[in-house]
C-alpha cells in the first residue's frame, strides 16, 4: 500500500515545467530530451579540456559545454550541462554528439542553423541554437587560451 | 437609483474624474453609451452622465493607472491599497445586471488591473517596465550572456538545487537566492536613481535568472 502511494506520489508530482511532448516539441527534440547524451562534467582545470559557459539574459538559461582534446587536436570527449527549456537541452544535447571526433576547427564550423535544422526548431526556439553554438566556440576558446598560456609558460621554462 | 449612488461615492473617494480634467489633458472620445464628453483620468472611468463604465483606454501607463510615480522605488502598501480600491470599482461582481458591454469592460479592468499590480509589485517586471517606458531596448533573445563568474555562480547553484534531496538543503537554496534578490534590487534601485538605465538593464537581467531560479525552486517545493 505504501509503495502504492509512494509511486501515485510520484505520478502527481510535476515535472519542473510542462513535459516538452505536451509543449509540441518535435520528436527529436523529445528524444534529446529524455535521453540526453554526455550529460555531465569535465576536469575544467585540464590543460586539455576547454569549458565554455554562456546564459541567455532573455530567459535565465545557463548552457555549460566541454571538450576534452588530444595531442592530435581532436576532440575525444565531450560533456554538457545545461538547465532551461527541452529545446536548449536537446541543441546542447546534439552538439556534444557533434563535436566528437572532429578537429577543434572542424567543430568551429558547426552553425546554429544545422542544429535547428536537425532538431526542427520552431522559429520562436532558434535562440536555444544560438546558445548552443556560442557554447561550443566558448568552449573552444577556452581550449586555445589554455593551449596558447601553455606554450608562453613552455617558453619561459626554456629561456630559464 | 442606489447604484448610481454607490458609483457617485466611489468616484468621488478615487477622485479620478476630476483630477485628469484639472490637468487638461487632451479629450478622449465620448461616452460609448450616451455619447457625453467623458472626463479624463488615468483609472477606470465611468461617464458622469449615464453612469456607464468605459472601456480602458488602449495602452495605460502603469504608474498612473496605480497612482504610483514613475519610478523603482515603490510604496508597496499604497500600491496595494490603490489595487485594491481599483478592483472593488470595477470588479465583474458588480456588473452582473448591466448591459454586457460594460460587463465585458469590467472584465477587462480587472485583468488590467491585476497585470499592472502584478508587474509594479515585482522588482524584476517594474524595472523592465521601467526601462519600456524610457525607451531603452529590451535583452533580445539571442543576445549571450558570457560573464563567467556570474554563470558559474548560477550554474552551481542550479546543481545543487538539481541535487537538493531534502526539505533543508532547498531552504538553504530559497534563503541563498533570497539574499541575491534582495542584494539585486539594491543595486538596481541606486542605478536607476543615478539614472543609469544600461547598468540597471544588465543588473535586471541578472536578476531574471535569479527569478528562473525561484520557479524551479517552488515547482520542487510543490509535492511536499
Amino acid at each position: 500500500m505504501a509503495a502504492l502511494r509512494a509511486a501515485g506520489a510520484a505520478l502527481l508530482r510535476p515535472r519542473p515545467g510542462p513535459a516538452p511532448a505536451a509543449l509540441g516539441y518535435h520528436k527529436k527534440v523529445v528524444d534529446h530530451y529524455e535521453n540526453p547524451r554526455n550529460v555531465g562534467s569535465l576536469d575544467r582545470n585540464a590543460k586539455n579540456v576547454g569549458t565554455g559557459l554562456v546564459g541567455a539574459p532573455a530567459c535565465g538559461d545557463v548552457m555549460k559545454l566541454q571538450v576534452e582534446v588530444d595531442e592530435n587536436g581532436k576532440i575525444v570527449d565531450a560533456r554538457f550541462k545545461t538547465f532551461g527549456c527541452g529545446s536548449a537541452i536537446a541543441s546542447s544535447s546534439l552538439a556534444t554528439e557533434w563535436v566528437k571526433g572532429k578537429t577543434v576547427d572542424e567543430a568551429l564550423k558547426i552553425k546554429n542553423t544545422d542544429i535547428a535544422k536537425e532538431l526542427c526548431l520552431p522559429p520562436v526556439k532558434l535562440h536555444c541554437s544560438m546558445l548552443a553554438e556560442d557554447a561550443i566556440k566558448a568552449a573552444l576558446a577556452d581550449y586555445k587560451l589554455k593551449q596558447e598560456s601553455n606554450r608562453e609558460s613552455d617558453k619561459k621554462a626554456d629561456n630559464a | 437609483y442606489r447604484r448610481g449612488a454607490m458609483r457617485a461615492v466611489l468616484r468621488a473617494r478615487l477622485g479620478w474624474a476630476l483630477r485628469g480634467a484639472a490637468l487638461g489633458r487632451a479629450p478622449g472620445p465620448p461616452c460609448w453609451s450616451c455619447g457625453a464628453a467623458l472626463p479624463a483620468g488615468d483609472g477606470p472611468r465611468f461617464c458622469l452622465g449615464c453612469q456607464a463604465l468605459q472601456p480602458p483606454a488602449p495602452r495605460p501607463d502603469l504608474f498612473r493607472l496605480m497612482d504610483c510615480d514613475r519610478s523603482f522605488r515603490i510604496d508597496a502598501q499604497r500600491l496595494q491599497q490603490r489595487f485594491r480600491s481599483l478592483q472593488r470599482a470595477v470588479h465583474p461582481d458588480r456588473f452582473g445586471q448591466r448591459p454586457p458591454k460594460e460587463q465585458y469592460y469590467s472584465e477587462q479592468h480587472s485583468s488590467l488591473i491585476n497585470k499592472a499590480y502584478q508587474i509594479l509589485l515585482n522588482p524584476l517586471s517594474r524595472g523592465l517596465y521601467l526601462l519600456e517606458l524610457s525607451g531603452v531596448e529590451p535583452v533580445q533573445e539571442t543576445d549571450c550572456d558570457a560573464d563567467s563568474a556570474f554563470l558559474m555562480e548560477i550554474m552551481e547553484i542550479n546543481e545543487k538545487l538539481a541535487e537538493a534531496k531534502n526539505e533543508n538543503s532547498l531552504e538553504e537554496i530559497e534563503t541563498l537566492i533570497k539574499v541575491k534578490q534582495e542584494e539585486l534590487t539594491k543595486e538596481v534601485t541606486a542605478a536607476f536613481e543615478r539614472d543609469d538605465l544600461q547598468e540597471a538593464k544588465k543588473l535586471l537581467a541578472k536578476m531574471k535568472y535569479f527569478a528562473n531560479l525561484e520557479d524551479k525552486l517552488k515547482a520542487k517545493k510543490i509535492p511536499s
